[in-house]
């Protein structure tokens, strides 16, 4: 793509000078000669700009860190549109909806465009220079253990940056903080199965048994399962694979269940352990532990039939490989990692481990790999802020004010930091607490590498790289900005490199030969790397146990009813807004929710025999109450939840963050209680009890869908078939 | 009772349908006030519309069209009642027509103008409204000349020039006797022009007659061909309650009645208004109340038709519609329709209420009441309960800029009828006269045969 | 210039459904959409926007049924599912469906058009000239599929819908439309029309894969294929052929081994074939596990 000695940063500058010449003359907004320099006009273009004719670039989405390969159509300097970058293991040419979106985030009308510095409630405008400045008059004389840094999941150069610039202080005090994040299923895999993630093969297995793990919509790598559960269902020798999904409330994945079973919320596990029983195939410390679990009695706790029970253990004895899943939706309670544990038990018991469980390759070079973490980490530092033991504080994608539980109280901790610092790309609730905001690039207009958690067939380091010029002058990398910030403390040491391009093109090129450019020069082995937008790696290969542990597993019975909060409040976890930062994306918003189709705004799941019997029909504004505090949305009967159970949606609800994300819906994490999980301190998302009640409004529902619902009216439009009818091997 | 007395001299006659063109009586001015005023509320309206889109009508994607379709329907059947009673009853030598003919005609023009501004309304792009005209381009693009809507736009226009002429031509020699009653001034020099130089010769007299009459036949089937060709707007398409063989008929007699109804609402209001005693008699009212509870009749009929072959018919779609209609959320329209149109008009079978007029002026209002509801449940229970489940019922209460806009189509309406009964004469003098004549004739007959029997 | 010319030529671009004397010749853009592999995720609908320079309406106009996706994602349940006396759960999942213009061959909204505005292309679209159109909406009257949407709003003028920033992704491939126009999908026209310059360039025809429609190309499931329904390379052809699926039948061998209560092994269907639009997408059954 490009020739050895070229300045790609040249190239990219003289690019977007191109690209704001077209869409200022687009909008008329501001004169083209405003502070530029360098205007280059179609009469007479670098020869690498061909007006009309797109170029395209590889890099890395960041919408989630799932690490799906994007390829960026560039016009006349402007980026267009991501498609998936084939070359990817992950994501293989494919997208989600929400990696689609990437460019809304780009491109956002309300993104933070110059670093603010709080003056009583407003913010004023400084330098770059200044911020700097204020950062080291702030730290100087400041301990280590008096700083705090929180963070997103950080993985690749950025981590390395991130760990020097705090050990240049001794701080020790890096809290990653994921608000939706598989906590528990990497504590509970590490015990099971010996490695945090393995490699799931639902394409290798014949029957899927998911317990609430959506991995068709939010769970961990939902692009590269959507393919392998394609295949799945294409099968072997026309063997089509068959999908069960154990939850109390529908996902993406369960909608598209061959069965879906409703479960009593917090006795997934015990219904694992039912099933291992049925089979009747355990032996040993395995059998001794499910002896009681008899089908009566889990039929009786879980509310789930004896005949499906046994429907699932003959299947699942008939059919294998298998694979079994625990997710969120069975993690979330006090005994999570109980119920992870006794799910996991499964794959032990059906020998699936080493088939469709799989040991996976991992990046040979440890400091780069993701750092990982979930409400535990906000926990810690909650409680540290509470007692007023850090006196400046970094906050970096994350937005804990919008996303800590509301019993958690982090706004009033966090106000107890001497000196608060946000990287942010928005004003959102995070960021309107800090003392000092400093502004982001975006990803499409900033270098980095990143290591996906999950590797999907093989290691894999992502490369990201500007599709376009900066749109806003004064936004800057988190490479950049925290490489300024060593060179505060260790200017020799890192003076040597201009930029975060430039340490990171040192850096990689460094390891060439590790990174399989043994016998390039520099310059090829970069282009080439950059063309490509990914490295794909030999990494040592992480041991599986394959000895199943049943010893101290213990589940507790169900819970008993609540008279004053009888139903279990879910978190409901859709594909597009996930923890809600990505939530003043437009396209997001008006993407209906796949199951209840509703667009731009919370409601409030409930079964319609639980509607019916407290008088509540869809659009009555209802009030949720828990022990922490309560919200107002509106209802839709849903069939696909538990009747013991309410569903509503997070990620909505922002006081803050931008036109399209403030004051639309509520925020349930405000009225979640501090339960956490017992083993790993992990916040019990699906532990909140609630009470619901009418407050006599009501509304009509923006949705899609219309008032015949769901119904097809008996015309013939989606229809669907029985696996006998049809043989797909003669499919093409 | 006798349709009108013989003893009339004729220079009254002229006196009194003159008088109607003098100095207007202060319930006039009230009248045109409202009416100016309605029109001007929807003018601000459509430059509403026009400037921001057509959103603010309330219709959406799936539930395209709305009230200015169905509104458009309603003056398109208002027009047929003039061509009725001038035309057609013209050739059946009904007499009694002849004092009230005038006034439906301008009726039939001015609701066929009021219709047309429904198209130009309606249109996404309105500044591009000459597409859907045939006219010659050199790029070689025409209209879809297979769109029933454009066979509408021609067929209106067609009509709508059509009545112009046969309005027109029936006022000759009116016109000329206002231009000889007429002191100077702007009114006679508009008379002199227009009546052509009617003199009342025998040769002008026969022309006269033989235009007249041709114009006539060529006016009814045009009529019929009109409110056929906007039923196959709905008939020729495929949706569910649309698509239905007796929509022509059907369309055609609820056009006659709410026609006839609106002349019985004209007559009360002309009548009290410029003092038509005389001519405007209660017989013909009653005779105008017959025909139109005949026409109610058809069409309770044909509607009945309707029903009946949707109902025993296979297509289940169409069933569904015909249920919506019935039990959905437009339910109280549609059974208001059937109310209006088939139970009110019950009262005019009683003799008592034949020529009971404020009875009649509620009724007749009722009466175009229903049939403005049949037009709107034509068109909107098809959009929110159509074949595809998904795109049902979104919420399509009709704004009040839509409202507005119809109102003002009421205004606008009246407005014209209000001008053109003080420029024009509403009442036919020279066939009044002829009436008053052949009834003349006819009692002299009966006197010499009463005298011949002695 | 004249009538005669008018008749003449009217048959030439008054062109309906696939007839023996005027075969699709190269092309005809077709479609097949696997619904046991779509897992309704919404991700062809968003892709749409992109590519498409789709408004996004807003919750106030949303509610009015103002939207504008020209790919929407249905979600069925079964009818008995949450009703009195029914299912309690909808125990096997939910239904989903992609609707999008189906690109009729005797398309009921090309011959209601007054200004012929939409149309049908020798490769068989159903195309729409934004130009040309005057907002009489009777296309979308009569389209059966309800797929036709409306700018009922001059979005590019609307606050928020494209400020300045975001102005800069739109596709300038793709008209921006203003107010008073009907829109639809286009099978993505702007990529088909490059590759087919591309193609025609080197002296050839499109070749299967060559063109990716956006939906397509996003598909995490692959459960979208697009191509030439002419060519018998194609992926679409294959798929149409493998479940006996024809273009210009209102009925297919599916539903006469349906009739006759037997199971014909094969899924292959088209939405509201009866009616004789003779859709250019045909849908593949979700498949049910019997088993369990």
């Amino acid at each position: 793509m490009m020739d050895s000695g070229f300045d790609r940063r040249d190239f990219l500058k003289v690019l977007g000078w191109g690209g704001a010449a077209v869409a200022l003359s687009g909008c008329g907004n501001t004169s083209i000669e405003d502070g530029r320099e360098t205007v280059v006009s179609y009469s007479e273009p670098a020869d690498y700009v061909i007006p009309s004719i797109g170029v395209y670039y590889n890099s890395t989405c960041a919408q989630c860190d799932a690490g799906c390969s994007i390829n960026g159509r560039v016009r006349e300097g402007r980026v267009l549109k991501l498609e998936g970058n084939p070359a990817s293991t992950i994501n293989r040419g494919k997208m989600c909806g929400l990696g689609q979106a990437g460019v809304q985030h780009h491109y956002n009308p309300d993104r933070v465009r110059e670093p603010l510095l709080r003056k009583g409630d407003a913010g004023e405008t400084i330098t770059w220079e200044k911020a700097y400045a204020l950062i080291a008059e702030k730290m100087n004389g400041v301990s280590g253990e008096e700083v705090a840094f929180l963070s997103g999941g950080v993985s690749g150069h950025l981590k390395v940056l991130l760990g020097n610039y705090l050990d240049s202080f001794g701080c020790k005090n890096h809290f990653v903080y994921e608000a939706v994040a598989p906590g528990v299923m990497r504590a509970a895999n590490k015990k099971s199965y010996g490695v945090a993630m393995p490699r799931y093969s639902i394409n290798k297995a014949k029957v899927v048994l998911s317990f609430g793990a959506d991995f068709l919509g939010s769970w961990v790598s939902p692009v590269h399962f959507s393919q392998q559960y394609a295949q799945f269902r294409k099968g072997v020798d026309g063997q089509r694979g068959v999908l069960i999904q154990v939850e109390s409330k529908m996902t993406l994945t369960g909608a598209n269940a061959d069965r879906w079973v409703a479960v009593r919320p917090g006795t997934e596990g015990i219904l694992a352990l039912g099933i291992i029983n049925a089979l009747g195939t355990a032996t040993g410390d395995i059998a001794a532990a499910v002896k009681e679990y008899d089908r009566v009695r889990v039929s009786k706790e879980t509310g789930v039939t004896p005949g499906q029970i046994d429907k699932i253990a003959a299947l699942l004895k008939l059919r294998s490989p298998s694979l079994v899943l625990a997710g969120s939706a069975a993690e979330g309670y006090a005994h999570g990692s109980q119920n992870a544990a006794a799910i996991n038990l499964l794959n032990h018991v059906l020998g699936n481990i080493g088939k469709t469980v799989e040991a996976c390759e991992s990046v040979p070079f440890p400091q780069m790999a993701p750092a990982t973490g979930n409400t535990a980490a906000l926990k810690s530092l909650s409680d540290g802020l509470a007692a007023g033991k850090y006196k400046v504080l970094f906050s970096y994608a994350a937005n804990p004010v919008f996303t800590a539980p509301g019993a958690m109280k982090f706004k009033e901790s966090m106000a107890k930091a001497g000196f608060k610092v946000a990287f942010a790309h928005y004003m959102d609730e995070t960021a309107l607490q800090a003392d000092l905001v400093l502004p982001l690039d975006s990803a499409l207009e900033d270098w980095g590498t990143q290591v996906p958690e999950y590797l999907a067939t093989c290691a894999q380091v992502n490369i990201q790289q500007p599709l376009m010029e900066r749109l806003h002058a004064n936004t800057r990398g988190m490479g950049d900005i925290l490489l300024a910030l060593l060179k505060q403390r260790r200017a020799e040491e890192y003076k040597g490199y201009e930029d975060y391009y430039a340490y990171l093109r040192g850096a990689l090129l460094k390891n060439k030969g590790a990174l399989g450019g043994a016998n390039v020069d520099d310059d090829t082995f970069w282009n080439e790397t950059l063309t490509r937008g990914l490295i794909k790696l030999e990494g040592p290969v992480g041991a599986l146990s394959a000895k199943a542990n049943a010893a101290g597993l213990k589940l507790p019975a169900p819970a008993e009813g609540d008279a004053q909060y009888p139903l279990h409040l879910i978190p409901g976890v859709t594909a597009s807004l996930r923890d809600g930062r990505h939530t003043n994306q437009p396209w997001l918003q008006e993407s209906p929710d796949p199951l209840t189709t509703i667009v731009w705004d919370s409601w409030v799941e409930i079964h319609p025999k639980k509607a019916a019997e407290l008088h509540i029909v869809e659009g009555d504004i209802v009030e949720i109450t828990s022990k922490t505090g309560s919200i107002k949305a509106q209802a839709y009967l849903f069939p696909g939840i538990h009747p013991e159970a309410i569903s509503v949606p997070l990620g909505r609800g922002h006081e803050a963050m931008g036109r399209y994300a403030k004051g639309y819906g509520v925020n349930p994490f405000q009225i979640m209680d501090a339960v956490y999980d017992n083993e790993t301190g992990e916040l019990a998302m699906h532990e909140t009890r609630v009470r619901i009640s009418k407050t006599g409004q009501r509304v009509i529902v923006v949705k899609d869908e219309g008032s015949a619902g769901g119904s097809q009216a008996g015309k013939k439009i989606a229809v669907r078939v029985s696996t006998d009818d049809v043989d797909l091997s003669e499919e093409v | 009772m006798k349709d009108i007395r013989e003893d009339i001299a004729w220079a009254k006659i002229n006196t009194d349908v003159l008088k109607s063109l003098e100095n207007p009586r202060k319930l006039y001015w009230v009248i045109l006030f409202f009416a100016l005023a309605a029109f001007g509320v929807g003018v601000g309206c459509e430059i509403y519309q026009y400037s921001v889109g057509m959103g603010v009508e309330n219709v959406n994607n799936p539930h395209v069209w709305g009230l200015y379709i169905a509104t458009f329907i309603f003056w398109i059947g208002m027009s047929h009642s003039g061509t009725l009673l001038s035309a057609i009853l013209h050739l059946m030598h009904a007499d009694w027509r002849k004092p009230i003919y005038r006034f439906a005609e301008a009726m039939t023009t001015f609701s066929l103008m009021t219709a047309g501004l429904f198209v130009m309304v309606h249109i996404g792009r309105l500044w591009q409204f000459y597409y859907s005209l045939p006219y010659p381009n050199e790029r070689g693009i025409w209209p879809n000349f297979q769109s029933p809507l454009l066979w509408d736009a021609m067929a209106i226009f067609t009509y709508l020039s059509s009545s112009i002429i046969f309005l027109y031509v029936g006022m000759i020699p009116d016109l000329a006797i206002c231009r000889d009653n007429m002191k100077d001034g702007w009114r006679r020099k508009l008379y002199t022009l227009l009546s052509l130089g009617w003199e009342g010769t025998d040769r002008q007299w026969r022309n006269f007659r033989v235009t007249y009459l041709t114009v006539a036949c060529f006016l009814i089937p045009l009529a019929v061909s009109v409110h056929s060709i906007v039923a196959s707007d709905f008939a020729m398409s495929q949706q569910p309650g649309w698509h239905v063989t007796s929509f022509p008929p059907y369309f055609v007699a609820g056009a006659l009645y709410s026609g006839c109804a609106a002349i019985i609402t004209l007559f009360i209001i002309l009548r009290y208004v410029f003092r038509f005693e005389e001519y405007m008699t209660l017989p013909i009212l009653k005779k105008t109340v017959r025909l139109t509870f005949a026409i109610a009749m058809v069409w309770t009929y044909l509607n009945a038709v309707e029903f009946a072959s949707v109902w025993y018919s296979h297509d289940s779609a169409s069933k569904d519609v015909l249920i919506q209609k019935a039990t959905g959320p437009f339910a109280f329209a549609w059974w208001g329709m059937i109310f209006c149109g088939s139970v009110v008009p019950l009262v005019l079978a009683f003799k008592r209420f034949q020529t009971n007029i404020p009875v009649l002026l509620v009724v007749s209002l009722l009466l175009n009441l229903g049939m403005w509801l049949e037009r709107w449940m034509i068109v909107s229970p098809t959009f929110s309960h159509g074949y595809y489940p998904w795109t049902w019922d979104h919420d399509q209460w009709p704004s009040l800029i839509a409202w507005s806009i119809v109102l003002a189509s009421f205004g606008w309406f009246t407005l014209l009828f209000m001008v053109f009964c003080k420029v024009f004469p509403s009442v036919s003098m020279y066939e009044v006269k002829e009436m008053v004549y052949h009834r003349s004739l006819h009692l002299k007959k009966g006197e010499t045969a009463e005298q011949g029997a002695h | 210039m004249s009538v005669s010319n008018l008749l003449e030529n009217w048959s030439q671009f008054r062109h309906f459904h696939p007839v023996d004397d005027k075969p699709h010749d190269p092309y005809k853009w077709a479609m097949s959409i696997d619904l046991d592999a779509c897992t309704g995720c919404n991700a062809c609908s968003v892709a749409c926007y992109a590519e498409n320079n789709l408004p996004v309406v807003g919750k106030d106009k949303y509610a009015h049924g103002h939207s504008m996706h020209w790919m929407r994602i249905e979600r069925y349940w079964d009818e008995d599912v949450g009703v009195a006396g029914g299912r309690e759960f909808p125990d096997q999942g939910a239904q989903f469906l992609p609707m999008m213009c189906q690109q009729c061959e005797a398309a009921p909204c090309e011959t209601v058009c007054p200004v012929a505005a939409t149309n049908h292309t020798a490769d068989g679209l159903n195309s729409q000239i934004y130009n040309r159109c005057i907002g009489s909406r009777y296309c979308s009257a009569n389209c059966p599929f309800k797929v036709r949407y409306f700018n009922w709003y001059d979005y590019p003028t609307t606050d928020n819908v494209w400020p300045a920033e975001m102005s800069q992704q739109l596709n300038p491939d793709v008209t921006v439309r203003g107010k008073g126009v009907m829109e639809k999908c286009t099978f993505c026209v702007q990529r088909i029309s490059a590759a087919k310059v591309a193609a025609k360039g080197e002296g050839r025809i499109v070749h299967d894969g060559e063109i990716q429609t956006a939906c397509q190309q996003v598909c995490p499931t692959s459960a979208i294929s697009f191509g030439n329904l002419v060519d018998p390379e194609s992926r679409v052809h294959k798929q149409w052929k493998a479940q006996q699926v024809e273009l210009d039948k209102e009925a297919q061998a599916k539903d006469k081994h349906g009739e006759e209560g037997g199971s014909s092994g094969l899924r292959g269907y088209r939405i509201l074939e009866e009616l004789r639009p003779y859709p250019s997408v045909m849908y593949l059954e979700r498949v049910r596990e019997s088993a369990v």
